[in-house]
């Protein structure tokens, strides 16, 4: 891919980061249960490509993550109760019930390690993902991205997983669809 | 810490790097900043001692957490990358100012990044930016995402913790700190 397109388009990317933080324009999905919400927007793949070009990943190593159907999400604590989340245990489903799990982020980093992408590329990468596993205190929130094991066609909802005190819960991000481009 | 020196222009070798890793934060951007900030700061029910905290500051010279025994400090762990991060930077220098220096420190702990990227974002700052290039220094602390905030109680010991942004200035947290001062 030209780098200039490239750099061209994680500027306006960076730009709008300003603007959103400035107007704190919402996501494109969101959903809640009881006090946890839980958001989301898909990620294209000239965007990923530039942020992780940026950090030291050559484009032929980060095509495959760039290239995966990948969100950005948030999840913001704003109950009492202290929870913890497993990526492990989020899946998409399909219209038609096919149901696909979330690739770990300590999966794409074996293939950074044989792809001997440099440390400091695989820091950038290992914290700018969801966590596979968090606990979340009351108050706090974490944002990263995350990317299916396979593309799925259409919409699909998310079916996020978190227990606390309380229970097993879900929260369900619905009409999601993977980013073209 | 040494200044800076804030004759500008940025060399373009430099501004550049700067454009290139900051045009990656778009990224994260397409997904905006939450609307909601977390609020306050956990306190941890059984105080442990801090892990250990030795880094080398912007101008190369080591800082060792455990000389700041007697004071509370507030370790920041972030990136430039990290739009969280980036957010709650500034807060952190208004919270500093809060405090006498003879009492009170912030350490922000930049993770795998180098110092002239990092300084085309921070500038001058009030308080040592600390850089834990290979996140070892991380690794041995509970940090599970960036932005992680702790502060560290006179004794030396993990006493609050936040995960996710913050205003640090909010009154909550101000008055948090001030309760260690005094406690």
């Amino acid at each position: 891919m030209n780098i200039r397109l490239l750099i061209v388009c994680a500027l306006l990317g960076s730009a709008s980061l300003f603007v959103r933080a400035e107007d704190e324009t919402t996501w494109t999905h969101r959903a809640a249960q009881s006090a946890v919400m839980l958001t989301a927007n898909p990620l294209g793949s000239v965007s990923r490509t530039a942020f992780y070009g940026a950090r030291g990943f050559p484009e032929a190593t980060i095509r495959p993550y760039a290239q995966a159907c990948g969100f950005s999400f948030g999840m913001h604590n704003g109950s009492a109760d202290k929870l913890t989340t497993r990526l492990a245990d989020w899946q998409a489903i399909s219209a038609d019930g096919k149901r696909v799990a979330l690739r770990l982020p300590e999966a794409w980093d074996v293939e950074w390690a044989k792809s001997g992408v440099s440390e400091a590329a695989r820091i950038a990468f290992r914290w700018a993902q969801f966590q596979s596993e968090i606990t979340f205190e009351p108050g706090d929130w974490i944002m990263g991205m995350a990317t299916l094991e396979v593309p799925l066609s259409g919409t699909f909802r998310l079916v996020a997983r978190y227990r606390d005190d309380k229970g097993n819960h879900e929260i369900v991000l619905d009409k999601l669809s993977c980013a073209k481009g | 810490m040494k200044s800076f020196s804030t004759s500008f222009p940025v060399p373009k070798a430099e501004r550049r790097r700067f454009l290139y890793a900051s045009a990656g934060l778009g990224l994260l951007a397409l997904a905006p900043i939450l609307r909601a900030q977390g609020r306050g700061m956990t306190s941890l029910p059984a105080p442990m001692p801090a892990p250990a905290l030795r880094l080398l500051d912007s101008d190369g010279k080591p800082v060792d957490l455990a000389g700041y025994r007697g004071k509370v400090v507030l370790v920041n762990f972030w990136a430039t990358w990290c739009p969280p991060c980036r957010k709650e930077f500034p807060s952190l220098a208004r919270l500093r100012k809060r405090f006498k220096s003879a009492e009170f420190e912030v350490l922000a702990v930049n993770v795998g990044e180098d110092p002239d990227m990092v300084f085309s974002f921070t500038g001058i700052t009030e308080f040592p930016v600390l850089f834990d290039r290979d996140s070892k220094a991380m690794a041995t602390w509970p940090v599970k995402g960036l932005p992680t905030t702790f502060v560290v109680d006179r004794q030396g010991r993990l006493a609050l913790k936040a995960v996710g942004g913050r205003e640090f200035d909010d009154p909550e947290i101000v008055a948090i700190i001030k309760q260690l001062l005094n406690s």
